[in-house]
């Protein structure tokens, strides 16, 4: 070491830009060095001898400032280790400085406590920047909570979730704690977590962001679509450090999208069922016209006849079926009368036994909405589509099971009615053309009935959905608007 | 003598079908197959009714039925349409003065007996 270095410490101490105070026991200043001169705009001659706790705490009462010197003092000298604190002090034009103290006690020899050395960093600026950072990190952290349509949430690079916001929770229905750390995988239904979110995460990391239409599945099991928006999750030296992720429920949305779909296919079905109705009709009207008058001759052999009533029985089998299209293809607007959904229900009912069907090994279960509003409409053709529900709901049943009618009108707005069968369950693919006209999974019908159920609830402005699940049955659920203005 | 009835269907076998079941019906029956051709015919010919169908090349049956109304007011026009039952058709129908409305998917015996009511109903209104 060089040996001039023992004179040059005090010099090195003089000049540092660090604020040095030597205190006695009592906490007197004995020592100062030019940055704690400058720093309080006063000598050393001045400062000496002042204590230093009046200078730290200004404002303290004494004895606050007693215990303050103490604790900071005790925990440095009982452990004999430095220790750092910070205080605020104002300097001569009584601006204020936030200083972070590093005290450390100065022992003799024989390990006694002789003095303090106390020496200061100047970190108000830094205090300054951390608050600011502080303030905008908590600004985005309100923001990004406040947003509840969209669940925001971020990843890491191994996919596993880091952050999320307010709205993640009431998406997915996951709490913090059972999340956070989790492969985001979890969020995936199961087919799309070993090929399509990989791809994604691929597409991210070398297109910097991709989105998509995906289904995202809930805590509880639950799929449900969402508009998924990935981005890379980029730090201060735009190095990629994970994912972020914008997911957004679109179930309304594709709901709607569906119910015009259905809607305008239905209405372009129903333009091609009336006019090959009115194709039909002419030739079938020549035929019948025709027998009508061959029938009248009364010198018409046996055979003949026999043949002749089979022609008249087949083409009165074709006019029966043009008449279905018709009737899905009317533009009948519904009677308008005040009716009341359960009682149109009641009165159906008993015609059930009328057909054939197992309904002896099936237990009709009722409920009905005590009070219940009006709905307009027109009473025969809500009938026909109770009863083709029913009737549906009861074939798909061969065994036996349990059909449940429940009506219900909580929501102030619609009557709402549920049939629930205990049957097979109809396949996701059928579940599709369910509603079509021609479309049927029986041997017997014209696949008409749910498609002039269909039309005819289109017509009473009201909505008709169907929820099936293999093996354990099928619900169809009717909505009808209420009047207006009645009593509920 | 009997009542003369002019149908007008652009389809010759429904044409030929509707002359002979009216025929045996003790009717007097004319046939066309347009709209153009009905008026005309109405214009020469005083008959008791017009049995007149909805679709027609040319003009249609509504227009049709419009101007017959317009020009004989008296004059018994009843629609007949392959097509069903339509609220728009039939409004339509009755605003421009038609006395009635048959599907031709009824059967014939109904189609017959629809068309009986309907020219009585209409004479008898008619009388008043």
């Amino acid at each position: 070491m060089n040996p001039d270095c023992q004179k040059t410490i005090p010099k090195i101490i003089n000049d540092a830009s660090v604020i040095m105070f030597y205190l006695d026991l009592k906490g007197n200043i004995s020592m100062c060095n030019k940055k704690a001169e400058e720093m309080l705009n006063r000598s050393r001659e001045e400062l000496s001898g002042k204590n230093m706790l009046d200078i730290l705490y200004p404002d303290a009462s004494a004895l606050i400032k007693l215990q303050m010197f103490k604790a900071v003092l005790d925990d440095s000298v009982t452990y004999k280790r430095s220790s750092i604190f910070e205080g605020t002090i104002r300097d001569s034009a009584k601006i204020e400085h936030v200083i972070s103290w590093n005290i450390t006690p100065m022992l003799d020899e024989s390990s006694v406590l002789e003095g303090i050395l106390l020496l200061g960093n100047d970190v108000t600026l830094l205090k300054e920047r951390e608050a600011s950072v502080k303030k905008i990190d908590d600004t985005l952290r309100n923001i990004l909570s406040s947003i509840k349509e969209y669940a925001l949430y971020a990843a890491n690079l191994e996919g596993n979730i880091t952050y999320y916001g307010m709205g993640f929770e009431s998406m997915f229905g996951w709490q913090k704690s059972e999340i956070v750390f989790k492969h985001v995988g979890l969020l995936h239904t199961f087919d799309d977590v070993t090929h399509k979110l990989p791809f994604i995460l691929e597409q991210v990391r070398s297109l910097g962001q991709y989105e998509l239409e995906i289904y995202l599945v809930k805590k509880n099991g639950e799929s449900f679509p969402v508009k998924l928006s990935v981005s890379q999750f980029l730090d201060a030296d735009a190095k990629p450090v994970g994912y972020i992720f914008i997911a957004k429920d679109i179930t309304e949305e594709k709901k709607l999208e569906y119910q015009i779909f259905q809607s305008e296919k239905m209405s372009a079905v129903g333009k091609l069922a009336a006019g090959m109705a009115h194709e039909i009709n002419n030739p079938l009207f020549v035929i019948s016209g025709t027998l009508e008058m061959l029938f009248e001759n009364k010198k018409l052999g046996k055979e003949l006849r026999k043949k002749l009533t089979t022609i008249d029985n087949q083409a009165e089998r074709i006019r029966k079926l043009v008449d279905r299209f018709l009737a899905f293809a009317r533009k009948t607007s519904p009677n308008q009368e005040n009716l009341d959904i359960n009682k149109i229900i009641k009165n159906v009912l008993p015609l059930l036994s009328y057909h054939k069907m197992p309904s002896h090994k099936i237990r009709i279960v009722k409920e009905f909405a005590k009070k219940l509003s009006l709905v307009k409409g027109d009473a025969h053709q809500l009938q026909e589509v109770f009863i083709n529900l029913f009737i549906n709901a009861c074939q798909a049943m061969p065994e036996g099971g349990k059909l449940s009618i429940k009506t219900s009108g909580s929501s102030g707005e619609f009557a709402q009615i549920n049939i629930t069968d205990t049957g097979s369950g109809i396949t996701a693919e059928n579940l599709k053309n369910l509603f079509l006209p021609f479309f049927s999974t029986k041997n017997e019908g014209t696949g008409l009935g749910l498609s002039i159920c269909y039309n005819i609830i289109k017509n009473h402005h009201g909505t008709i959905e169907v929820e099936s699940q293999i093996g354990k049955g099928t619900t169809f659920i009717i909505r009808i608007p209420f009047i207006k203005d009645t009593p509920r | 003598m009997s009542s003369k009835i002019l149908v007008v269907d652009d389809e010759a076998p429904v044409r030929d079908m509707f002359k002979e079941l009216l025929k045996k019906q003790g009717y007097q029956v004319f046939t066309v197959a347009t709209g153009e051709e009905a008026l005309e015919a109405v214009a020469k010919e005083d008959f008791d009714a017009v049995l007149l169908d909805v679709k027609l090349t040319g003009i249609s049956g509504l227009e049709t039925l419009k101007i017959i109304k317009e020009r004989k007011p008296e004059l018994i026009v009843i629609m007949i349409t392959g097509f069903g039952y339509d609220d728009e058709l039939v409004t339509k129908s009755n605003e421009y003065g038609c006395s009635g409305y048959i599907g031709k998917n009824a059967d014939i015996s109904q189609i017959i007996h629809c068309f009986k009511c309907f020219i009585k109903e209409a004479k008898e209104k008619n009388n008043k």
